[in-house]
C-alpha cells in the first residue's frame, strides 16, 4: 500500500503540470513583454500593468466580474446551505428527485443552460412589458418599468442558478455524516431550534459551506457561455470581454489583468492551506484570537455590537447591490453597438467629458450576427451600426426608430452622394459612419505572382493559407463576383452554383479557416497567404507586416456604407442623437477615419484628411493609400453595393451557410 | 425515594404507518435508576425520545411532576440526556463540550430580577471543572473531543449532561460501543453516579445483563408494549411470560399442563412447583432456569436425557441435553460426556409456571445452540426520525 | 417545536422552477415551433443535415474524454498514493489554472500551436522540422497544427482534463486502505488489488469524470472557434450561430439543443445506474 514508485508517477505527474501550466506561465511571461506580441520577446516592461488600469473596457469587466461572482456566492452559498438542509430532511423519494432536478445546471451542457435562460428571459420580459402596459393603465400608485432587458440583473440570476447546485452538492454529505444526535443534545443542554442551528449545525457543515462556496467562486469567474448568453450587452464579463478580443487581438494588458488574477489567488490559497495544515498538525482548533473575538462578543454588549455589525452588512450589501444597479440609471447613458476596433477610442472618453453621458461600447461580429443579437433580445443597444442592407432590412422588419434630425446639425456635413441612398432614400433612419469595399488582402512573399482575381480564393495552389469571411452574405459575395453574377442576386440557381464553388473549395481544403477579425492576427502573423477582408483593415495590417498586399479584384467586388441608426423604444433616446451628432462631426470623422483607415462620408473630412494625416505624422499621404482608403469612383462603378434579400432568398442564405459550415 | 415524577399515559407512536409504541403506560418515580430493556425495534428508544421531548407522540400524554409536558421543547425540560455514540460536538473541545449547557442557561439577574442573565464565566468554569473531576477526566479541558478513547467520550457526555443539574437523567444505549471490561466497569460507575447524584436515570439497553445490574426498576419492553415491570429480581424469577423469560437470562421454557395448584405436568410427569391460581388442566409454560436442574443418576432423575453437547464456561459447564427431542440447557458444575445417559432433578421452587401468552412455543428450546443473546443489534428506526 | 427543516426547501423549490425547469420548457416549445409559433416538427426533420455535425462533435468529444481518462486515471491514483502535503499541493495546481479564464488559456494556446507560433519556431530552431522534412522527403516550413480536429481535441483536454481528475481523485483517496490489504490478505497480487478491488470501487469517480469531460466537450464552442477556425463546425457552433451567431433561427437552435439535452440525460441515467447515489464523487 505504501510502496511507491516513486520516479515513474512523479514524472507522469510532473509533466502533466507542465501541460496544464505552459500556457499560462506563458501569458504570465508575455505579460511582461514591451511589445504586443504573444510570441516574440522584445524586452522586459511592466507597461502593460500600467496601462490595464486605464483600459476602462478591462477594468469594468473585471469589476463586473468580481461583482457578480461575489454576489452569486453569497446568495448560492446562503440559499444553497438552507435547501441542502430542507433536502437532507426531506423523505427520500422526493429528494432524490429534487437531486435530480438540482443536478440539470450541472450536468447540462453549459451552452443549453445558456441558451435556455436566455429565451427564459426574453419571454419573460415581453409577458412583463405586456403586464406593466396594462397594470400601468389601470392604476397609477406604483409605476412598473415596461421594458426590462438583458443585464446584470439577469446575469446575476443566472450564476446564482448555476451556483447553488455546487454549494448544495457539497454540504449535503456533510449533513450526511452528522451525526443525528447532536441538534437533540444541544436541544437537551437548553439550546432553542435556532441556537442549535447556530451553534451545532453551521459549525459542523462549514467546512463543506466553505468549498462549496470556493467552487461556486471558481465556477463563476470561469463561466463564459452562461454569461455569454444572459448578460446581455450593457454588462460584460471579463470572460466575455476576452472572448471579444480573441476575435481580433488580445491586448497583452488582458495577459496582466490575468497575472494578477492568477497571483491573488494562489497567495490566498497557499496562505489557506498552510494555515488549515498547521491547525491540523498542531490540533489547535482555534485561533486564540478569534477565540477571543468570540468571547468578547458574547458580552451583552458584544451582542448588541454583533447584532449591529449583521444589520451594518446586510444594508451595506444591500445598497451596494442596489447602487450598482442604480448607477447605471443615476447617469445618462447611451448603449453603442458597432463593429470590433471600428471607433477611436479617444473619441468615447471626449464625448463622456462633454457632455456627461457614459458610453457603453459593445461589438458584434458581423450583420448576421447583431441581427441575431437584437432579435434575441440579448442586444440593449440605443445606436448600432449595422451596414447598408441590414439597414433596409431592419427597416422593413420595423426595427428602427425615425432619427430626430434637428438634433443632428452635423447631418448636413454628410457628402450628399452618400444620402438617400438605396437602403434609406427618404433620410429618415440613419447618418452614415464609414464606407469601404472589400478586397483580397496577400502576403505577396507568400504567393507566386500578384494577385488580380478572386480567383484566388478558390484556387488550390494556395490550400490551407486562405481565409474566408464568416459571414454569409461576404462569403457568398465574393463566390457570386467571381461568376459575375450579381451579389444582390435572388437567382437560386446562381446562388447554389456560388454555394457550390464555396462548398468544394473548402473541400478540397483552400481554407484555412473561416474568420473575422481574427484575420489581423493571421495574416500579420504570417499564418496565412491570403484573405479576403475590408480595405480600410488591410491598412491596419499593414502597420505590422510589410509584405501585405492589397487589391480590389478585375471582376468587381462590394462596396459597402455602415450608417449609425436607433433601435425602436431605444431608452437613452436623446442620448443616442447626442451621440451621433458628436460621430458625424468633421473632427470626429478625421480621427475615426485616420484611426480605422475607412473612408469618411462627411465631405470636410475626406477632402481635409490627407493635410491631417501630414501634420500627425509629418509625412506625406500616398494617393496610392488614400485611394485604398476612399475608393476612386473607377473602382467603385465596379463595385456593387449590398441590398436587401428578399425574405425567401435570406433563408436560402442560412440554410446554405449552415450546411457550409457543416 | 418512591415520589411519582413522570408518568407517561397511553403514549401511541408510530413511524410510517408501523406502530412503534401501542398504548404505553408507566410511570417512573424520583431518584430512581429505572431501565427500559427490550431487543431492538421495541419501542425503548422512542420512549426515551418522548420523555426528552425530541419526538413527539401521536398521542397520549407525558407528565412530569403531574404537569404535562407534551409540548415543552427540550430545551426547557429538566431532563438531560447521554445519547448513543454520545453526540459529542467536534467541534468543541471538551471543556467546551461541557460547558455548553451552561453557556445556554439563563436565570434572574440578582440586581434586577425582571432580567434574565448569563452564568458567570467563573462559575461556568468551576462547575465544569468540578463535573470533569467528577468522571475522572481532569485535565483533558483541551482535548478534542476525537482525541479522547470511547470511554473517555462516554464520561464527557456524562458530564456535560449532568452538569446541568437535570432531575432526571436519559441514557440511549451509552455503553453500547464499550469494550467488555469497560463496559462492566462503567457499569459499577453509573451506578456509582447516579448514587452520588441522587436523581432518576431512565436507562435504555438491550443488554439484560446491564438491566440487572444498575436498575432499581427494569420495564421489559417488546414491539411497543410493556412486558413486564418489576425489580431485577423479580424479572429474573417471575417472568409473566416467554418473552421476558427468555429475554432475561437463560430459560428452558417448556410446554406444560397446570394439574392443580402447584402441580404441573411436564413430558407425561407430575412435578411439584409453588405457583398457583390456574384452573384446572390449564395449558401453562414451565420455566425452569438451567441452574436451577441437579443432574443425578439416571434411575434417580424425574426425566432422563442424552447429553449432546458440553461447552466449558469457567465457572461452570452449559449442558445441552435431549429430553425426547426437546434441548435443555443445563449449567452446572459437573462434567458430563457427550451421549452420556443422565437424569435430572428439579425442586419445586425452581419451578415457574406462566399463563400461555403470543410468545409461547417461539422460546426456550435450545435445538439450535447459540448465544442469542448476542445477536441483537443496536439501531433503531432513524426514517422519519426528524418529523415532529 | 421543532420546524419542519423540509421548508427550508421551498424557496430553492420555487427557484428551480422558475429558473432551472422553465427555461428548459421553453427550450422544448421553441424545438416544436416555426418562427410564427405554430406547432411543427421542421426543425427535427432538418435534422438530418445535421448528422455529419453530430457525428464529428460526438467522435472529438470521445477522443478526448478517453485522452482525459488515460491521463487523468494514472495521475488520480498516483496522487491518491503520496503523501498528505503533496496531495494538498497538487489539488491546489489542479484547481488553479481555472482562476484563469478558459479563453484565455486557449487564446495561450493559439500562440503555442500557430504555423509561426512557439512551437513551430522551436522545430525549426531544434532542427527538428529539417530532420522532418529530409526523412520524409518533404518540404514543409512549419507543422500545421492550428485548425486541425487535433488542435481541438487538445483544447479540449486541457480545458477538461481538471474535471477527469478532481472526481476519480476524490473517490480513490476515500477508499478505505483495509480493503486492499484484505484483498492482498486474500491472495491478489497487485495488478489484481487493482483490477479487482480499486477499480470497480473507483468506477463512480470515472463515470462521473466521464460525464463532466464528455457533456462540455461535445457541446463547446469557442475551443472550437478558437482551435478549430472554424472550419470543423461543431454542436456549440451550430447552436451557437442560430442564436447569437450569423444564421439566426432559435427554433433550430433549441431543437438541437434538446437532441442535446436528450444526450445528456442518457448519460446521466447510465451514470445512475452504475454509481447509485455516489453525487459526492463530483465534489471537488
Amino acid at each position: 500500500m505504501r510502496r511507491r514508485n516513486c520516479l515513474g508517477s512523479r514524472a507522469l505527474m510532473a509533466l502533466v503540470f507542465l501541460f496544464l501550466y505552459a500556457p499560462i506561465f506563458l501569458l504570465i511571461v508575455f505579460s511582461f513583454n514591451k511589445g504586443n506580441s504573444n510570441i516574440v520577446w522584445t524586452g522586459f516592461s511592466l507597461d502593460w500593468y500600467k496601462s490595464l488600469f486605464q483600459n476602462r473596457l478591462i477594468m469594468r469587466s473585471v469589476y463586473t466580474t468580481l461583482l457578480v461572482s461575489l454576489l452569486a456566492t453569497a446568495i448560492a452559498t446562503m440559499a444553497g446551505t438552507f435547501a441542502a438542509i430542507g433536502f437532507y430532511s426531506l423523505r427520500r423519494r422526493t429528494r432524490t428527485a429534487l437531486n435530480t432536478v438540482n443536478s440539470i445546471p450541472m450536468m447540462n451542457a453549459d451552452i443549453v443552460t445558456g441558451v435556455a435562460m436566455c429565451l427564459f428571459f426574453v419571454a419573460f420580459f415581453t409577458f412583463w412589458g405586456d403586464f406593466s402596459v396594462w397594470f400601468n393603465g389601470v392604476q397609477s400608485v406604483v409605476v412598473l418599468p415596461e421594458r426590462l432587458t438583458l443585464g446584470f440583473g439577469t446575469l446575476l440570476i443566472a450564476h446564482v442558478t448555476f451556483n447553488i447546485p455546487y454549494v448544495i452538492l457539497s454540504v449535503g454529505p456533510k449533513l450526511r455524516q452528522m451525526d443525528k444526535n447532536l441538534v437533540d443534545a444541544a436541544q437537551d443542554l437548553g439550546c432553542t431550534w435556532m441556537q442549535a442551528f447556530w451553534k451545532v449545525i453551521l459549525p459542523e457543515i462549514k467546512p463543506g459551506i466553505a468549498s462549496g462556496a470556493l467552487t461556486a467562486f471558481t465556477m463563476s469567474v470561469d463561466d463564459f457561455i452562461i454569461s455569454y448568453f444572459t448578460a446581455g450587452s450593457s454588462s460584460s464579463t471579463l470572460a466575455m470581454t476576452i472572448y471579444g478580443m480573441t476575435k481580433k487581438r488580445v491586448t497583452p494588458e488582458i495577459n496582466a489583468i490575468s497575472t494578477l488574477l492568477f497571483v491573488t489567488v494562489l497567495v490566498l490559497l497557499v496562505v489557506v492551506n498552510l494555515r488549515e495544515a498547521r491547525a491540523e498538525r498542531t490540533g489547535q482548533e482555534r485561533h486564540p484570537v478569534s477565540q477571543k473575538l468570540t468571547q468578547m462578543l458574547d458580552t451583552p454588549k458584544g451582542r448588541l455590537f454583533r447584532r449591529g455589525a449583521a444589520v451594518v452588512l446586510a444594508a451595506s450589501f444591500l445598497i451596494a447591490v442596489v447602487l450598482l444597479t442604480g448607477a447605471t440609471n443615476a447617469q445618462p447613458v447611451v448603449n453603442v453597438c458597432s463593429w470590433g476596433e471600428y471607433i477611436e477610442e479617444d473619441l468615447i472618453t471626449q464625448f463622456e467629458e462633454e457632455t456627461g453621458i457614459i458610453v457603453n461600447y459593445q461589438t458584434a461580429e458581423s450583420n448576421e450576427a447583431l441581427y441575431s443579437l437584437l432579435k434575441s433580445g440579448a442586444g440593449d443597444y440605443d445606436v448600432i451600426v449595422p451596414s447598408d442592407y441590414m439597414i433596409s432590412q431592419l427597416i422593413e422588419e420595423d426595427m428602427l426608430a425615425e432619427l430626430d434630425y434637428d438634433q443632428i446639425p452635423n447631418y448636413g456635413l454628410i457628402s450628399d452622394r452618400f444620402k438617400g441612398l438605396t437602403y434609406d432614400p427618404e433620410e429618415r433612419y440613419s447618418v452614415p459612419y464609414a464606407w469601404g469595399t472589400v478586397g483580397i488582402i496577400y502576403n505577396a512573399a507568400m504567393v507566386e505572382e500578384p494577385i488580380t482575381s478572386w480567383s484566388a480564393m478558390f484556387d488550390t495552389q494556395y490550400a490551407g493559407n486562405v481565409l474566408m469571411f464568416r459571414n454569409s452574405r461576404d462569403a457568398m459575395g465574393i463566390a457570386l463576383a467571381y461568376l459575375g453574377y450579381s451579389l444582390n442576386t435572388t437567382d437560386e440557381a446562381e446562388l447554389r452554383e456560388a454555394f457550390q464553388l464555396l462548398k468544394d473549395a473548402k473541400e478540397q481544403g483552400v481554407y484555412q479557416s473561416f474568420v473575422m477579425d481574427e484575420i489581423f492576427q493571421k495574416l500579420e502573423g504570417g499564418n496565412a497567404a491570403i484573405g479576403a477582408y475590408y480595405a480600410g483593415d488591410y491598412l491596419t495590417m499593414l502597420e505590422n507586416n510589410e509584405d501585405l498586399a492589397f487589391v480590389v479584384p478585375e471582376e468587381g467586388s462590394n462596396w459597402f456604407m455602415d450608417a449609425m441608426c436607433v433601435l425602436k423604444d431605444a431608452p437613452h433616446y436623446n442620448e443616442a442623437m447626442a451621440w451621433i451628432n458628436f460621430i458625424a462631426s468633421t473632427e470626429a470623422n478625421l480621427a475615426n477615419m485616420d484611426y480605422l483607415w475607412y473612408a469618411s462620408p462627411n465631405q470636410e473630412a475626406l477632402e481635409q484628411y490627407p493635410a491631417y494625416y501630414e501634420e500627425l505624422y509629418e509625412e506625406e499621404l500616398g494617393q496610392e493609400t488614400y485611394d485604398i482608403i476612399a475608393a476612386p469612383q473607377e473602382v467603385l462603378d465596379r463595385c456593387e453595393a449590398y441590398l436587401v434579400l428578399p425574405l425567401e432568398t435570406r433563408k436560402l442564405y442560412n440554410d446554405l451557410w449552415t450546411e457550409l459550415g457543416i | 425515594m418512591s415520589k411519582e415524577l413522570i408518568r407517561l399515559r397511553d403514549l401511541c407512536m408510530a413511524y410510517d404507518d408501523e406502530l412503534v409504541l401501542d398504548h404505553l403506560n408507566l410511570y417512573i418515580n424520583d431518584k430512581e435508576f429505572l431501565t427500559l430493556l427490550g431487543p431492538s425495534g421495541c419501542g425503548k428508544s422512542t420512549t426515551l425520545r418522548i420523555i426528552g421531548g425530541f419526538t413527539a407522540p401521536l398521542s397520549g400524554d407525558v407528565l412530569f411532576d403531574g404537569v404535562r409536558i407534551n409540548d415543552v421543547p427540550p430545551y426547557k425540560r429538566q431532563i438531560n440526556t447521554v445519547f448513543q455514540k454520545y453526540a459529542l460536538f467536534p467541534h468543541l473541545n471538551v471543556f467546551e463540550n461541557v460547558a455548553f449547557g451552561l453557556r445556554m442557561q439563563r436565570r434572574p439577574d440578582p440586581s434586577d430580577p425582571k432580567r434574565n442573565t448569563k452564568l458567570p464565566e467563573e462559575e461556568i468554569r468551576q462547575r465544569v471543572l468540578e463535573m470533569l473531576e467528577a468522571v475522572s477526566l481532569k485535565g483533558f479541558e483541551n482535548r478534542r473531543t476525537d482525541a479522547l478513547s470511547g470511554g473517555q467520550q462516554q464520561r464527557v457526555a456524562i458530564a456535560r449532561a449532568l452538569v446541568n443539574r437535570p432531575k432526571v437523567l436519559l441514557l440511549d444505549e451509552p455503553l453500547g460501543a464499550l469494550d467488555l471490561k469497560l463496559r462492566k466497569d462503567m457499569q459499577i460507575e453509573l451506578k456509582r453516579i447516579q448514587q452520588q447524584v441522587g436523581i432518576t436515570f431512565i436507562y435504555v439497553t438491550h443488554d439484560q445483563e446491564e438491566a440487572l445490574t444498575m436498575s432499581d426498576t427494569i420495564v421489559v419492553m417488546d414491539k411497543g408494549t410493556i412486558q413486564q415491570i418489576g425489580t431485577p429480581e423479580d424479572i429474573y424469577n417471575e417472568p409473566k411470560n416467554a418473552f421476558v423469560a427468555d429475554f432475561i437470562g437463560e430459560s428452558n421454557i417448556i410446554d406444560g399442563v397446570m394439574v392443580q395448584d402447584k402441580l404441573v405436568q411436564m413430558y407425561g410427569r407430575q412435578f411439584p412447583c409453588l405457583d398457583g391460581g390456574f384452573s384446572e388442566n390449564e395449558p401453562v409454560d414451565v420455566v425452569i432456569r438451567p441452574e436451577d436442574i441437579d443432574i443425578v443418576p439416571v434411575e434417580q432423575g424425574q426425566l432422563t436425557g442424552t447429553v449432546t453437547n458440553v461447552t466449558f464456561k469457567g465457572m461452570q459447564y452449559d449442558i445441552i441435553v435431549d429430553f425426547r427431542g426437546f434441548k435443555w440447557l443445563i449449567q452446572t458444575t459437573d462434567h458430563s460426556p457427550v451421549g452420556a445417559r443422565i437424569g435430572i432433578k428439579i425442586d419445586p421452587d425452581g419451578i415457574h409456571v406462566m399463563k400461555k401468552s403470543r410468545y409461547s412455543g417461539l422460546y426456550g428450546d435450545y435445538s439450535s445452540f447459540s448465544d442469542e443473546y448476542d445477536e441483537l443489534d443496536t439501531v433503531e428506526p432513524e426514517e422519519g426520525g426528524d418529523e415532529a | 417545536m421543532k420546524p419542519k427543516l423540509s421548508r427550508f426547501a421551498i424557496p430553492y423549490v420555487i427557484w428551480m422552477a422558475l429558473f432551472v425547469v422553465a427555461p428548459i420548457v421553453l427550450v422544448v416549445v421553441y424545438a416544436f415551433s416555426n418562427d410564427l409559433g405554430g406547432f411543427t416538427l421542421e426543425n427535427f426533420s432538418k435534422m438530418g443535415t445535421y448528422a455529419v455535425v453530430f457525428g464529428r462533435s460526438f467522435k472529438l468529444a470521445l477522443i478526448a474524454t478517453l485522452i482525459c481518462l488515460v491521463i487523468g486515471y494514472p495521475v488520480s491514483y498516483m496522487m491518491s498514493r503520496e503523501g498528505e502535503r503533496f496531495q494538498r499541493a497538487a489539488m491546489v495546481l489542479i484547481m488553479l489554472p481555472m482562476w484563469i479564464n478558459f479563453l484565455l488559456r486557449t487564446y495561450s494556446w493559439m500562440s503555442i500551436l500557430e504555423n509561426n507560433g512557439l512551437l513551430n519556431q522551436v522545430f525549426q530552431k531544434t532542427g527538428l522540422l529539417s530532420l522532418y522534412n529530409s526523412l520524409f522527403g518533404t518540404s514543409l516550413e512549419y507543422f500545421p497544427m492550428m485548425n486541425t480536429q487535433g488542435a481541438v481535441v487538445l483544447g479540449m483536454v486541457y480545458n477538461y482534463l481538471p474535471f477527469m481528475i478532481l472526481p476519480i481523485y476524490s473517490v480513490i483517496v476515500k477508499l478505505d486502505g483495509s480493503l486492499v490489504e484484505a484483498a492482498r490478505d486474500l491472495g491478489a497480487d497487485g495488478v489484481n488489488v487493482f483490477r479487482r478491488v480499486i477499480l470497480p470501487l473507483s468506477l463512480p469517480g470515472v463515470l462521473s469524470g466521464i460525464t463532466m469531460v464528455f457533456v462540455p466537450s461535445v457541446s463547446t464552442f469557442a475551443i472550437s472557434k478558437m482551435l478549430g477556425g472554424g472550419t470543423e463546425l461543431l454542436l456549440g457552433d451550430l447552436i451557437e450561430q442560430q442564436f447569437l451567431g450569423g444564421a439566426y433561427n432559435p427554433q433550430l437552435g433549441a431543437a438541437i439543443s434538446l437532441v442535446m439535452m436528450v444526450i445528456v440525460v442518457v448519460c446521466m441515467v447510465v451514470m445512475n445506474r452504475f454509481g447509485e447515489g455516489e453525487e459526492q464523487a463530483v465534489i471537488l
